[in-house]
């Protein structure tokens, strides 16, 4: 395998078909790699399997994905990545309005509705933090109490303050950019004295404009008054590193992931297309994490390799083997079957694919909830013209975001919503600047200085704010699999069936209103507008809205207290079979309004601590046999 | 400029202006090399270079760190400070002169001649001495006087064969005259040091200096991620030193942990010589017509290369916060010499900065 400085060996189909292992991961994302990590670091011989390609470690590998995105056509946030047939991702563009009683089976997913969702992954090395914006916000103490303090979805099996040390530990893994001090609100406690790895983003001039405006403007909701104010955004993206981190010690970037020392990354540098691929490797994907595991030696990766099904001993419920099925043309069909045989195996592909494989092997939990509880953010979007030219297309696409009302006793009646400050214009809305050119050339008949002009008013004024909504776990929300929808591997596809209820679109209107008040205090002229055609169309009270997805997949395999409510337990161990762990967003029991990332990686290294105190706390005998040669 | 043996706190400054001057004189060729390349291609050749210049600009800092603990003002302003190209380097090594020219085999093999290791340590030699090398004083006489003087000249003057044998000439002076004068020796106002929050890079980092620690430590750094003043292609760290990260260009293969020097066995780098404007090697502002828009752009570049080096001699002056903004500028750099560089002269060449500075 690989050590720096050496070139990454992927193993074969030959080398890994009927082997054991101690651990067998399923997924190479953030999820994955954590774990990995953790156990190749303590001795145990681990095999990764990812369905993309493999050979995505190297520098030249990652300028081909620059390169894909600089040349696409269309900028949706898989743009970057390569396509296969035989592991398929969804695409957002493959989302329409649909039809009552059709579901739209033209992209991988199959959406059922009633509302479309236009949330997408990415089935390639790294998961979907090759493509993530990289926010890494940690949840709210009250958020993993959502039953007991406001009668409304579920609690967690775990408190807050029982994930705190994970939570430093995935900021340590993620290198976040954030100060602490911005994030005193809702109840957030990071413990005495503790930093973040390194120094905030600075924020961007559109930020600071809108602070001086905005900073001290209250809301009241159910009676409770909050001031407003514009605070930095805390993101897994390369900064200035702060000296006061780890007790004085400092902080030492991760950068770009080079098999040879080739390139090094950077710095963000504010290209502004974070989302979904940095030009300078300056925001962590789980690559990092990964290229870590491999360095241990006991971990190794086999690539182009789809997890199809897993088998389990009828008498003890333990999983025994997985099935796997390796292509070699990306597109072509064809492929061979093979099977791996671990002490534990590990589902971590993502909470659409970890209950699409659950599901497709015919193992539905005892509780009948593998699949069930989709969640995933919503997000309205509002959109204004400032008064003046305000900087739009500079620095990561947010640095700053309005926290306050996070939570409250509110959230009883209606959902926690976050506000994020974009600052790529209006870009998810509307496609612009793109949607702008075309705009003045062929509705102004504008060139030469006057586009330019035309350009520069439009573009650099233009001022996006995200609402990003909470969800909250319904079973009637879900994945499932139908015979009638498979692949050309002949694996089931995810189907999808999700809507939005009542608690979510009350706060969806409640954000409108509040945006319209925050454009005045702005002189800002508002251009909000919301297409009845568009998929995501939802009605309200009479109003119309538009609601987009997170690409926050979560809650499929719910976490609880028993096997009869939940999927797995505390540590992502499934309740119905002792040696299979379900690890990622899928476990979590609320998603709040952090983006999951944080989270999920926070709960990874705590299963990571659960599998080895399960395997023994002494290192397996079996260290050396995966070391490399 | 002359150097003699550092026998005192003046005879230090001396040197570490010389060093500064010395890493900054990489500079220049390096990124025409890497600017030349064409805009897409030679993406793994472009990394290496690009790699290499920004631990240059770290060496840089350093050395101005180091001057500025021991009492010393870094100004990057001075007359001469830019050497005129084809140049000898400051550190009075004599045997070759360093052109800024388009990156090509001849750019990689000065690039080679200016990473070296210490004698006896090249590749191909059998014998290797397995210690630091000692510097030759008085080993060779100077020809050639590319670097224009502003010291004051000494009788014995020093040349070495390699940077790393430059910097160990300073190590020694600093333990010389720290056994001297103790801690009096680092005599600076810490506050102006330029700490690790203002360089980033995922190898070795920038480090305040305060004493003779952390000069040596930073000493340690500049050389061994250079050339490798120890024998090994990997250094303390695991990083690849210059030398190598340049050789792999020529060999067309990446070098990994355990092989021998002159015979990597990592991946292959693919290399295409000609995906390069061909710049003018030394171009000088008289090359380009006067009143045209090209002299008029490679004017602005001289003027906007001249404000990069004013604004780090206030970071290093003084105003640390200012080291940020003059890494910023660089980005406004890369344009201008992707505008230079695109223009044909007529005679098969391309335009080039020409790095003609005068400070007004």
């Amino acid at each position: 395998m690989t050590t720096s400085g050496k070139d990454p060996v992927l193993t074969s189909f030959e080398a890994v078909a009927g082997q054991e292992f101690d651990v067998v991961i399923v997924g190479s994302g953030v999820s994955g790699a954590v774990i990995a990590k953790q156990l190749g670091a303590r001795g145990c011989r681990v095999l990764v399997l990812e369905a993309g390609s493999g050979n995505d470690i190297t520098v030249a590998d990652y300028e081909e994905s620059v390169q894909r995105f600089y040349g696409a056509q269309g900028k949706d946030n898989n743009s970057a990545y390569a396509k296969s047939r035989n592991a398929p991702m969804p695409r957002d563009y493959e989302t329409r309005k649909l039809q009552p009683g059709q579901p739209n089976a033209d992209g991988y997913l199959v959406q059922m509705g009633p509302l479309e969702i236009d949330s997408t992954y990415t089935r390639v090395l790294g998961g979907t933090t090759r493509h993530w914006e990289g926010k890494a916000l940690r949840m709210l103490p009250d958020d993993f109490r959502m039953r007991s303090l406001f009668g409304q979805g579920r609690d967690w099996p775990l408190a807050y303050g029982d994930l705190d040390a994970h939570y430093r530990a995935a900021e340590r893994e993620l290198g976040v950019a954030g100060d602490v001090e911005d994030q005193q609100y809702g109840g957030l406690d990071f413990g005495p004295g503790y930093v973040l790895p390194m120094r905030k983003m600075p924020l961007s001039y559109l930020d600071r404009m809108i602070a001086r405006d905005l900073d001290g403007m209250e809301v009241t909701l159910s009676g409770e008054t909050f001031p407003l104010k514009v605070r930095s955004t805390p993101q897994a993206r390369n900064g200035v590193p702060n000296p006061a981190y780890d007790e004085g010690r400092g902080y030492k970037p991760v950068g770009a992931v080079s098999t040879h020392q080739e390139d090094k990354g950077e710095r963000c540098q504010g290209n502004t297309n974070c989302v979904p691929i940095c030009p300078v490797q300056a925001k962590y994907d789980a690559r990092r994490t990964l290229y870590a595991a491999l360095e241990t030696g006991n971990v190794q990766l086999l690539a182009w390799s789809v997890a199809s099904r897993l088998e389990v001993d009828g008498v003890t419920g333990q999983v025994s083997q997985l099935e796997f099925k390796t292509y070699d043309d990306p597109d072509a069909p064809g492929h061979r079957v093979g099977h791996v045989r671990a002490k534990v195996f590990v589902l971590a592909a993502n909470a659409v694919e970890n209950a699409r494989l659950m599901l497709a092997s015919d193992l539905p939990g005892s509780s009948n909830l593998v699949g069930r509880n989709l969640m995933d953010h919503m997000y309205l979007l509002t959109w204004a013209l400032m008064p003046r030219p305000a900087g739009a297309l500079r620095g990561p696409i947010c640095t700053a975001g309005i926290e306050d009302i996070r939570t409250g006793a509110y959230r009883r009646h209606h959902a926690a919503v976050r506000y994020s400050i974009h600052n790529d214009g209006w870009g998810w809305a509307t496609g612009s600047p793109y949607s702008d050119l075309e705009h003045l050339v062929e509705h102004e008949n504008r060139f030469g200085a006057p586009l330019r002009q035309g350009l520069i008013d439009r573009v650099s004024r233009q001022f996006l704010m995200d609402c990003m909504i909470e969800v909250l776990p319904d079973e009637s929300n879900r994945v499932s699999v139908d015979p009638r929808w498979v692949d050309q591997m002949g694996n089931p596809r995810p189907v999808i069936s999700f809507g939005a209820t009542p608690y979510t679109l009350e706060t969806a209107a409640f954000s409108r209103r509040l945006s319209r008040r925050i454009f005045q205090r702005l002189g800002a002229e508002d251009h909000t507008h919301y297409d009845p055609l568009a998929p995501g169309y939802v009605s309200h009270d009479g109003e119309g809205y538009v609601l987009r997805g997170g690409n926050h997949w979560a809650g499929t395999h719910i976490m609880g207290t028993s096997a009869r409510d939940s999927v797995v337990d505390s540590t992502q161990r499934s309740w119905d079979h002792p040696n299979l762990y379900l690890a990622g967003a899928g476990s979590m029991a609320s998603i709040g309004t952090a983006n999951t990332t944080l989270t999920l990686a926070a709960l990874c290294f705590r299963t990571a601590d659960a599998i080895l105190a399960g395997l023994g706390t002494h290192a397996p005998a079996s260290t050396t046999t995966g070391a490399r040669a | 400029m002359s150097l003699t043996k550092i026998t005192d706190k003046a005879g230090l400054h001396r040197h570490l202006e010389a060093a500064i001057q010395l890493e900054h004189a990489t500079i220049p060729p390096y990124l025409n090399a890497l600017y030349s390349i064409r805009p897409g291609a030679n993406t793994e050749a472009f990394h290496i270079l690009r790699a290499v210049a920004v631990e240059e600009m770290l060496h840089l800092t350093l050395a101005a760190n180091i001057l500025n603990a021991v009492g010393g003002t870094p100004d990057l302003t001075v007359p001469g400070f830019v050497p005129l190209y084809p140049a000898y380097l400051p550190d009075g090594e004599t045997d070759f002169q360093v052109d800024c020219q388009a990156f090509s085999r001849a750019a990689i093999e000065t690039f080679l001649k200016i990473e070296r290791p210490a004698e006896g340590a090249t590749p191909g030699v059998d014998t290797i001495h397995k210690g630091r090398k000692r510097a030759h004083h008085n080993g060779h006489k100077r020809h050639g006087t590319a670097v224009r003087a502003r010291h004051v000249p000494g009788h014995e003057e020093e040349h070495f064969y390699s940077i790393g044998e430059f910097y160990q000439a300073i190590e020694e002076g600093l333990e010389r005259l720290h056994a001297e004068m103790g801690d009096a020796l680092f005599s600076g106002d810490p506050a102006r040091q330029i700490g690790p929050e203002y360089y980033y890079s995922a190898g070795g980092g920038l480090m305040a200096v305060t004493d003779l620690a952390s000069a040596k430590a930073a000493i340690r750094l500049i050389s061994e991620q250079g050339e490798g003043v120890t024998d090994n292609i990997f250094d303390y760290e695991g990083e690849i030193a210059h030398y190598y990260r340049f050789e792999q260009l020529l060999l067309g293969r990446y070098y990994q942990k355990g092989d021998a020097r002159g015979r990597p066995t990592g991946r292959e780098v693919a290399v295409d010589w000609d995906a390069v404007f061909p710049i003018k090697a030394n171009a000088r502002l008289s090359d380009f017509p006067e009143g045209s828009a090209l002299r008029q752009g490679a004017e602005d570049f001289n003027r906007a290369y001249g404000d990069f080096l004013a604004l780090l001699t206030r970071a290093f002056q003084g105003e640390p916060a200012m080291f940020v903004e003059a890494v910023g500028g660089m980005f406004q750099l890369k344009e201008l010499y992707y505008q230079i560089m695109r223009q044909p002269l007529g005679d098969g060449t391309h335009a080039a900065p020409t790095y003609e500075i005068s400070h007004g």
